[in-house]
């Protein structure tokens, strides 16, 4: 640092060689040092919200996830703590608004897959985890079980759901039974389905649903507006009956955007019952991506 | 700004540099646990549902 006066050479930091080092009360050069000064604080405000949702919500979700699986796991091992009086067990499932009641699996996306199911598909819900639209089918039943999830952040449940290939399983796991769902013909293999069916061992159980479903493939892009795919027969006129037992997953499409939404639409092709005397055992083979 | 908030810190440069490291992530923290949860559902880019 140089130290006597009229040495501006050393330890400079504005302006044009021979300029004059700027003057405390230069109004001007604080009013822009200010404003750029909250710009850059914006931007990293702005940084930190992208780190908040792809990550931070995450931890939020995981935890939640955690204590939902938790308290099904509980209400599954210690059954009619919460039957009422006189009732009798059966094998009813209980819909609770935001409470878990049903896990769900998808070998492709490896053993560790597996996401416990909460009723109802409201923001605070789906920060739990995957949700099941009110209303519609209850895993098993003839017409349309159809969940959503989240696809980026929270959890991320169905992040890869565009990986999904045809005939890959989706298993639900409920107090009494084991489902197993698999994803139908796309719209490009469905004209040619026999030729493809008889190259894959997994596709042996995916039949071609009736004409009801002729509309209904196993990956969609669909607008939002488009609530016809949770349809018990999708997009099907109101009323048809349902010939079928489909799994519909709902999540946002392209990442990072709602201007879409992805669809993938799967049929029951399995259902096991429980061993009451094993009933966390799955069956064989049941979890494997076969 | 900053400048100012630096010249208004107390003490010899270690301590300044804590008390603002300290404020720094009370601020972040105070953005990630407070106010985004609670601007996000304000939001308009997270929906996964469809319309019923």
């Amino acid at each position: 640092m140089g130290t006597h006066e009229g040495d501006y050479d050393s330890g400079r930091l504005y302006g044009e060689l021979g300029d004059r080092p700027p003057e405390p009360g230069d109004r001007a050069r604080n009013v822009v040092r200010n404003v750029g000064e909250l710009l850059i604080t914006a931007g990293m405000v702005v940084l930190l919200f992208v780190v908040y949702e792809l990550y931070i919500t995450d931890l939020f979700s995981a935890g939640k996830q955690r204590e939902a699986t938790a308290a099904l796991d509980d209400q599954w091992q210690h059954p009619g703590a919460d039957v009422v009086e006189g009732g009798e067990r059966t094998n009813k499932i209980e819909l609770e608004d935001g409470k878990g009641f049903a896990k769900i699996y998808m070998p492709q996306f490896g053993s560790d897959f597996h996401f416990t199911v909460l009723e109802g598909t409201s923001d605070k819900t789906l920060e739990s985890g995957p949700g099941h639209y009110k209303g519609t089918a209850l895993p098993g039943e003839h017409g349309n079980f159809a969940i959503a999830g989240h696809r980026v952040g929270k959890g991320a449940p169905f992040n890869d759901l565009d990986l999904l290939q045809s005939c890959d399983k989706i298993v639900i796991e409920t107090e009494g039974s084991w489902f197993e769902y698999r994803m139908l013909p796309k719209e490009d293999e469905a004209p040619k389905w026999d030729s493809v069916r008889t190259k894959s061992p997994k596709c042996q159980k995916v039949n071609v649903l009736g004409a009801d479903y002729s509309k209904v493939f196993g990956r969609d892009i669909v607008k939002p507006s488009q609530g016809g795919v949770i349809s018990p027969v999708p997009y099907a006129p109101a009323g048809t009956k349902p010939g079928a037992a489909l799994l519909t997953l709902t999540t946002c499409h392209p990442k990072f955007s709602d201007a879409q939404r992805l669809i993938v639409h799967a049929v029951m092709t399995l259902q096991v019952a429980k061993n009451p005397a094993n009933p966390g055992q799955p069956p064989a083979g049941m979890l494997e991506d076969s | 700004m900053y400048g100012w908030i630096w010249r208004k810190l107390p003490g010899p440069l270690a301590v300044r540099i804590t008390i603002a490291t300290i404020l720094i992530l009370g601020v972040a923290a105070l953005l990630l646990f407070v106010v985004f949860p609670w601007l996000e559902p304000k939001l308009w880019f997270n929906n996964v549902t469809t319309e019923q």
